[in-house]
């Protein structure tokens, strides 16, 4: 057990960032409470510094444990969460028709969130003891379908933007966990093929481009792609079968390469003609919201303006207009970054993105730093989960990434969300102080 | 030893990729603080504008239209208003405020039921629009509406007012065609004159004294710089800019005379002007049929404006200054005054009416007269208005003198009447029928043309120029309506219109003389002999102008009148009056009551003394 001593090497820098963060995070949703006509505050501040207060003591908690016992009940605890998840999902009370929540009465939890902790630990465990044989293809298997239960237990909620974000973690613990970078990229190759082709197109179309070139007829017409692709599969086929029996370094730059693009191009094929005009169309308002000025690209467009017009000082504390006088949407949660940089302006938001760049980075130190295997792993995942959240969020709110409705950890309100992230933290402080201990 | 090798080589590809990873972090942060610099110190100018546009709403304070009074006003009197302005509001939204289309609708819906609006109607609407526009939703809202709007913000999000006052046309139908009507901007209308200060939310005059003098009436308007929230709640108003009434207009019109001819029509089709001769001011001028302006100018009551445009009997027309007809007998004052202007002894010859004449030429013409008149020298036939002896004595004058007075009159032109739309009269030429009609000009077109008939088309508004002419010695003066410009309170006197000549015609005092006496003789005793009674001595000519429809392909007739009183007496106190009725019985019979009933009030108002 550690000793007493150890407790000196908690992670003060970490907590304090933190704290810091989350006492911003708190003032803002303090100010996007703020109703300018009603002169009242909604009062959910108060709600968050409570849930900070009690996220605060799981974190202390988290610590007093070894990290390593994590690893030991992996399983156990991955499971318990799939089925408290898959009981939510059947179960939970519907909010905007979503069943994520399980109500306590006065409080309700979302299990999804805790679920990205649970997948982060189980993956660990996995990836560590497979460490040697990552360099294997077969052995993305496993962790591929850990992820993809969540994945689509949490699609059936339906809460695309959650589900989505367990995607990068995989990759980044497969990456850290020393899978063939070949295979994933080929991988992520083959998806970017088969969602840009079909999204280029639909775009095109929608937006009531003119001309057409080689490509775009090439891409347009459906029983040429067939056969691309199978022409590329029979090539990758071949050179596959040739390099089997003669090994041969050139073969596998030719049969890797056309087995990715025919894959890609053949899922391709199958979202264009699967998915209905308008579920594409929906993806397009994702990514280029001005299409669409009503609906989900409303809100980018205003959020940009919010922070467009916080300038380089900001409006002032209580002052942003697109935010007080309710321009700006869901304030408190998912846009809450596009209040600090409307009040407090460019200042404001370079120092919050500093703080969040810190957790982000002593993570990757933690990591680096751990003792074993499964702490480096551990640290990792739970890096990307900050990460990702915070490239997402923001990446969002700023107009360079989709619409999906991810909270800014530490900052939105939030009970799960936040409580997650201080155990992740808590865990992280925890890897730190044994570093130490052999 | 090769275990450990293995655990360091594996480290080592450990931390490669830890670098990797720190690596894409960093880059994905600094493409987050690009994106930053981009929207909040590049392009900081752009969105603070649009921050700002989302929370102000300027809303347009409207100038105060300017009012009009009949001749009578004094300043500090009771004075008779002819045209005011009442407060009120109108209901309004844009579509490009609501998140949905579906919001949209479902707050549209409630607010039509509401104000009892057809939705499709808005629909259709908000649809022909830019989502930016703001679109009216009803007009002409009282107060206690938009109290109901404001106490519930959250049924009516993103529906707004605005003050809008409603011009009230204070005597209905009786002004119509004088004072016309105002209605929205029309998009032509927008075009050509946007560059002079013209909103596209603006009425503007359409028709008559609001449209002519739109540019005094209007006045120009101020602003309210709103700020408001998302739910359109508004948080903090200032004014922009005080708006600036418009003038005031007093018109040279008189009420109890506007009235009295008003009534006179009845329900007959025609028209009347009065007119003062020695300057040209318009006492009455009234068409018929005619239209409600209050009704017209309410976006609520488009149906009613359509039903009127669409009406044969075309409501719109001002028919004193855009409905042309044969002048008929009266067009005999002119004939006379050729002749006895050629030849002074007209005045004393006699013709012989067996109730017809005779063309001799290459085949013998008969002309009609309308009775049997016997022997009459000049004066008796125009008292008698026989056309024998008008076929005669046009005959011996001649088309080129005829015609050459008609000119010196400007019945060939328009008479400058401060109105819009005015219609130029017509007299033809020799070269125009040449040209138009492909034959020379033949006997037969003098005889008609002696008495009004044939070719000539006239304007009731020309033909009582031409009397005032008549009366005014030879010196006729623009016809207008407006007296007076005053200041939007009344106090100061902005302009005194002055009279303007429009020509002089040399005419010697025997002509004039010979042509009022041959008038007031047919009052005496001739076919307006109906206004011997009068208590004032008028004279006068009627006319029975016989037009073939085309259309119809029949003959009608239609009555004229047109007088002057008192005869005898100084030019400065003679009134001309103008009457014609469409489809009325001869002159004598329908035009002739209408002029006995003005020139009685006219009298009883103290016009003669």
């Amino acid at each position: 057990m550690i000793g007493k001593d150890s407790m000196y090497k908690i992670d003060y820098l970490l907590v304090g960032v933190v704290v810091l963060i989350v006492a911003i995070g708190t003032l803002m949703i303090y100010s996007g409470g703020f109703d300018p006509v009603d002169k009242i505050n909604n009062g959910i501040y108060r709600k968050q510094l409570l849930w900070f207060v009690f996220g605060f003591i799981i974190m202390i908690g988290m610590t007093i444990i070894n990290y390593q016992q994590l690893g030991d009940y992996s399983l156990h605890i991955y499971g318990i969460l799939i089925v408290v998840l898959l009981f939510t999902t059947i179960f939970g009370s519907p909010i905007r028709n979503t069943r994520a929540w399980l109500s306590f009465g006065f409080f309700s939890i979302q299990p999804s969130e805790f679920m990205k902790l649970g997948l982060v630990i189980v993956l660990g465990k996995f990836l560590e003891l497979r460490e040697r044989d990552m360099r294997h293809f077969r052995e993305l298997l496993i962790p591929s379908l850990l992820t993809l239960v969540p994945i689509i237990i949490v699609i059936m909620q339906p809460d695309f933007g959650t589900s989505v974000i367990f995607i990068p973690i995989l990759f980044t613990m497969l990456f850290v966990g020393g899978a063939d970078v070949t295979h994933l990229f080929s991988i992520i190759a083959i998806a970017a093929i088969a969602l840009i082709v079909p999204m280029i197109l639909t775009y095109r179309e929608w937006a009531g481009a003119e001309g057409s070139n080689f490509l775009l007829d090439f891409f347009k017409d459906v029983n040429m792609l067939f056969i691309v692709s199978g022409g590329l599969l029979f090539i990758s086929l071949v050179s596959f079968l040739v390099h089997f029996f003669f090994p041969n370094k050139i073969l596998r730059k030719v049969y890797v390469p056309s087995i990715v693009v025919s894959l890609g191009l053949f899922s391709s094929v199958l979202i264009q003609t699967l998915f209905k005009e308008y579920q594409k169309q929906r993806i397009i308002v994702f990514l280029n919201p001005d299409l669409d000025p009503h609906a989900s690209g409303y809100n980018i467009i205003q959020s940009k303006i919010a922070i467009g017009s916080g300038g380089f000082f900001g409006k002032g504390f209580l002052k942003g207009t697109q935010s007080q006088l309710g321009f700006l949407p869901e304030k408190t949660s998912d846009f809450i970054f596009s209040v600090v940089a409307e009040e407090w302006g460019f200042l404001g938001s370079i120092v919050l993105i500093i703080l969040l760049g810190i957790v982000v980075f002593r993570g990757i130190q933690i990591a680096v730093e751990a003792k074993d295997k499964f702490g480096a792993l551990v640290a990792s995942g739970i890096t990307s989960i900050f990460f990702f959240h915070i490239l997402i969020n923001i990446g969002m709110v700023i107009g360079i990434m989709p619409v999906t409705g991810l909270p800014l950890c530490f900052v939105s309100y939030g009970g799960s969300n936040l409580i997650m992230s201080m155990i992740g933290i808590g865990i992280l402080i925890n890897i730190r102080m044994r570093k130490f201990v052999y | 030893m090769s275990q450990t090798s293995l655990k360091t080589r594996m480290l080592e590809a450990f931390r490669a990729r830890m670098y990797v990873f720190s690596s894409i972090v960093a880059i994905m942060f600094l493409v987050l603080v690009i994106q930053l610099i981009n929207l909040q110190l590049i392009h900081g100018g752009e969105y603070k504008s649009k921050s700002r546009s989302n929370m102000e709403s300027y809303v347009p304070i409207p100038a105060s239209r300017g009012v009009l009074y009949d001749r009578t006003y004094k300043q500090g009197g009771e004075n008779v208003v002819v045209v005011s302005n009442r407060p009120s509001f109108n209901i309004t939204t844009k579509a490009d405020k609501f998140a949905t289309e579906k919001e949209l609708y479902t707050v549209l819906k409630a607010i039509c039921r509401l104000l009892e609006v057809d939705f499709r109607d808005i629909k259709k609407d908000i649809k022909s629009k830019n989502s930016w526009e703001r679109v009216i939703i009803k007009e002409d809202v009282g107060f206690d509406t938009v109290v109901k709007i404001a106490s519930n913000q959250h049924i009516f999000a993103h529906i707004d007012w605005e003050d809008a006052p409603v011009r009230v046309y204070n005597f209905s139908n009786m002004f119509s065609h004088l004072v016309g009507y105002i209605g929205s901007i029309s998009k032509k209308e927008y075009k050509r004159l946007r560059s002079k200060g013209y909103k596209r939310y603006q009425k503007i005059g359409k028709t008559g004294i609001e449209k002519k003098y739109d540019d005094l009436l209007r006045g120009k308007d101020g602003f309210v710089r709103r700020i408001v929230d998302v739910r359109n709640r508004t948080e903090g108003e200032e004014v922009g800019l005080h708006p600036l009434a418009g003038n005031n207009l007093i018109l040279t019109v008189d009420y109890e005379i506007q009235k009295a001819s008003y009534e006179a029509m009845g329900e007959m089709k025609g028209s009347v002007v009065v007119l003062k001769p020695s300057t040209g001011e318009v006492l009455a001028l009234v068409s018929k049929p005619d239209f409600n302006p209050n009704q017209v100018i309410s976006k609520n009551n488009y149906k009613i404006f359509k039903e009127l445009y669409n009406n044969k009997n075309k409501p719109f027309l001002n028919r004193v200054i855009q409905a042309k007809y044969p002048p008929a007998s009266t067009f005999k004052l002119l004939t006379a005054i050729a002749a006895l202007e050629t030849e002074k002894t007209y005045a004393s010859k006699r013709y012989y009416c067996p109730g017809k004449w005779v063309l001799k030429g290459y085949t013998d013409k008969d002309f009609y007269c309308y009775g049997v008149h016997g022997s009459n020298d000049l004066h008796w036939a125009i008292a008698r208005s026989c056309s024998v002896y008008f076929y005669q004595l046009g005959y011996k004058t001649g088309p080129t003198s005829i015609l050459k007075y008609a000119n010196y009159f400007g019945l060939g032109e328009r008479t400058g009447i401060d109105l819009p739309g005015e219609v130029a009269s017509f007299i033809p030429s020799k070269k125009w029928k040449l040209k138009e009609k492909g034959h020379s000009w033949y006997d037969g077109d003098t005889i008609n043309l002696s008495i009004g008939q044939g070719f000539l088309a006239i304007t009731p508004i020309a033909i009582a120029n031409f009397v005032a002419g008549i009366v005014n010695n030879g010196i006729v003066y623009s016809p207008k309506l407006v007296k007076e410009i005053r200041s939007p309170d009344n106090k100061k006197l902005v302009r005194h219109f002055e009279r303007e000549k429009m020509r002089e015609i040399p005419l010697s005092p025997f002509t004039l003389n010979t042509v009022k006496q041959g008038m007031r003789m047919s009052v005496l005793n001739g076919t307006s002999i109906r206004l011997r009674s009068l208590k004032v001595p008028a004279a006068g000519k009627t006319g029975t102008a016989q037009t073939r429809s085309k259309r119809l392909d029949k003959y009608s007739q239609h009555a004229w009148f047109v007088g002057f009183a008192p005869f005898g007496g100084a030019p400065e106190n003679s009134v001309v009056v103008a009457v014609i009725v469409e489809y009325g019985i001869a002159g004598a019979a329908t035009a002739v009551p209408v002029a006995e009933k003005i020139f009685t009030t006219m009298y009883n108002q103290g016009y003669f003394k």
